[in-house]
């Protein structure tokens, strides 16, 4: 396993979000479904080290990360491409990208190489180099997200609503992106948007009131009723 | 268009005033501009503090303060030069200022932002406080023959030891350019000032980095502290007006815009000596900034009114 959550609860003050969540990740990419308030967010932002656990355990590649300082947990492997992108708006595309991959070990030993490769994936991006990231528009600032995350060479990417606020042709465009990568690496995505999304992915999650209700395979949550009705509205 | 055609106007106008003067009154110039570099070398390190820690540090002119005692007990027991002490001095000051940052600004990063000028505030009084204690209010005066060195041009004579703090100056603007755009740590240290959470989850230590920027800014204030001392004679409140001045170039340059506070200073220090040069508005010279900064506040809110 990549990525093991046992019997996660967390919260922010007194009010408690997560109640003992299971989940885990291996060499595949992971789907992580719910409405908003379910605690999609607060179980990313748990794993990554900016939400302390109150109790439970998170295990990456073997190991306890659970309470570690979020820079720890991201040198040790696990990129995240997050909802609100959290770019650095005054610096280039270039610096944005660099900065992904330097204080990370395992990014930092392969970083050309690892350019190549995201603009590969990203081709506007290459046009865009030298441009500051805050004149990009949201689409491309999403693609400069999720290139950043992947200058690290992560073993674990997580992606927290990649498709948020953006035009349905670019939501199509990113997912084909991620179909790409879940060959060489473990994701877990959290998503509104179900019907793109399971398409991207091997196995799933439905979370609802900070606990996780469903578990299934991709092909499974498709015809689930409860799926079908609650998110893809059939 | 409109906003083209105005800032060339008012570019041309501040030329042709510029140009004016200098044939007048040339020293106003040459004086305003030494004045100008020492407030921008001071103002910098604030600012660079203001701009990546997100913090008003009050305390600021205080550590510059702390720093001329340094020296001045430094050069008087072991008899040497300043600008010899100033290396030693500007470390021992970074070190300080990372302690200080430790101990006291850290905890208070994430407090609401009165509560961070509050704590700078009581370190400014402590600070001052601890000098007065130690040095007793008494002046303290070093003196050197190259600082009265002087130049003339035809019938001008004018003294040209400041100009050092020009130099200074330049030579911080650019250096500082050159780390924030060049090298990793500092771009990482503008990463940290753009957007904290975003610079932990790519691995860049936000803590690390913010004590850092501190104890980088201190050490350059503590820097010119023991340049400060060549100049001038020093007490325990020697640092609250450049704290004040320091601020009010930052605000007029705009937070993070440290080539700004070069411009900001030079207007704050031509104007300054524009008015010493005549015997009635000689007293008038220090209210300068108070009404620099006011214009620019009103300038502020007014453009963000039709904004």
């Amino acid at each position: 396993m990549i990525l093991e959550v046992k019997k996660l609860q967390t919260g922010y003050g007194k009010l408690q979000v997560l109640r003992g969540v299971d989940l885990c990740v291996g060499k595949e990419s992971v789907g992580l479904f719910g409405p908003n308030g379910a605690g999609k967010t607060t179980l990313i932002n748990a794993i990554m080290g900016i939400v302390k656990p109150w109790s439970g355990a998170i295990e990456f590649e073997g190991k306890s990360i659970a309470g570690q300082a979020t820079h720890l947990v991201a040198r040790s492997g696990i990129a995240l491409v997050p909802q609100e992108r959290e770019l650095f708006p005054g610096l280039s595309v270039a610096d944005n990208l660099e900065l992904g991959a330097v204080y990370v070990p395992r990014g930092k030993a392969i970083k050309a190489q690892q350019l190549e490769i995201v603009l590969e994936l990203f081709p506007i991006l290459k046009e865009r180099i030298k441009q500051y990231v805050g004149t990009l528009s949201g689409g491309q600032q999403r693609m400069v997200a999720i290139a950043r995350a992947l200058m690290a060479n992560p073993a674990l990417l997580i992606l927290d609503e990649p498709s948020l606020g953006l035009q349905p042709s670019i939501v199509a465009e990113v997912f084909d992106r991620l179909s790409i990568l879940k060959k060489d690496i473990a994701i877990l995505v959290t998503e509104q948007n179900v019907r793109e999304s399971l398409k991207a992915i091997d196995r799933g999650y439905v979370m609802e009131n900070g606990a996780i209700v469903i578990e299934d395979t991709a092909k499974g949550l498709a015809t689930n009723p409860h799926v079908l009705s609650a998110y893809l509205g059939i | 268009m409109a906003n083209k055609r105005n800032a060339a106007i008012f570019a041309a106008l501040i030329v042709a005033a510029v140009a004016g003067i200098l044939v007048w009154r040339p020293t106003v110039i040459i004086y305003g501009l030494q004045a100008a570099g020492l407030y921008a070398s001071i103002a910098i390190p604030m600012g660079l503090i203001l701009g990546i820690v997100h913090i008003v540090n009050l305390a600021h002119g205080e550590f510059m303060m702390v720093a001329a005692y340094l020296t001045y007990m430094v050069c008087t027991a072991l008899g040497i030069d300043p600008f010899v002490a100033m290396i030693p001095v500007a470390l021992v000051t970074a070190l300080v200022g990372f302690i200080v940052y430790k101990l006291t600004i850290r905890q208070a990063l994430k407090a609401p932002e009165l509560n961070q000028l509050i704590l700078t505030f009581g370190l400014a009084i402590s600070l001052t406080q601890l000098a007065n204690l130690l040095f007793t209010s008494q002046t303290r005066k070093m003196s050197f023959g190259y600082v009265s060195a002087s130049l003339s041009i035809g019938e001008l004579s004018f003294g040209v030891y400041n100009f050092v703090f020009v130099a200074i100056a330049v030579l911080m603007v650019i250096g500082l350019r050159l780390f924030l755009t060049r090298t990793t740590a500092g771009k990482a240290a503008l990463a940290v000032g753009q957007n904290p959470k975003g610079a932990a989850i790519v691995g860049i230590d936000v803590d690390k980095t913010y004590g850092l920027v501190f104890a980088l800014a201190t050490g350059m204030v503590g820097m010119m502290g023991a340049i400060f001392i060549t100049r001038s004679s020093i007490f325990p409140a020697v640092g609250s007006p450049f704290t004040m001045k320091s601020f009010c170039l930052i605000a007029m340059a705009g937070i993070g815009n440290i080539p700004g506070i070069l411009g900001a200073s030079v207007l704050l220090g031509i104007s300054e000596n524009f008015l010493k040069a005549f015997r009635e508005t000689r007293g008038w010279a220090d209210i300068v900034f108070f009404v620099l900064i006011i214009t620019v506040i009103l300038g502020r809110s007014i453009k963000g009114k039709k904004a």
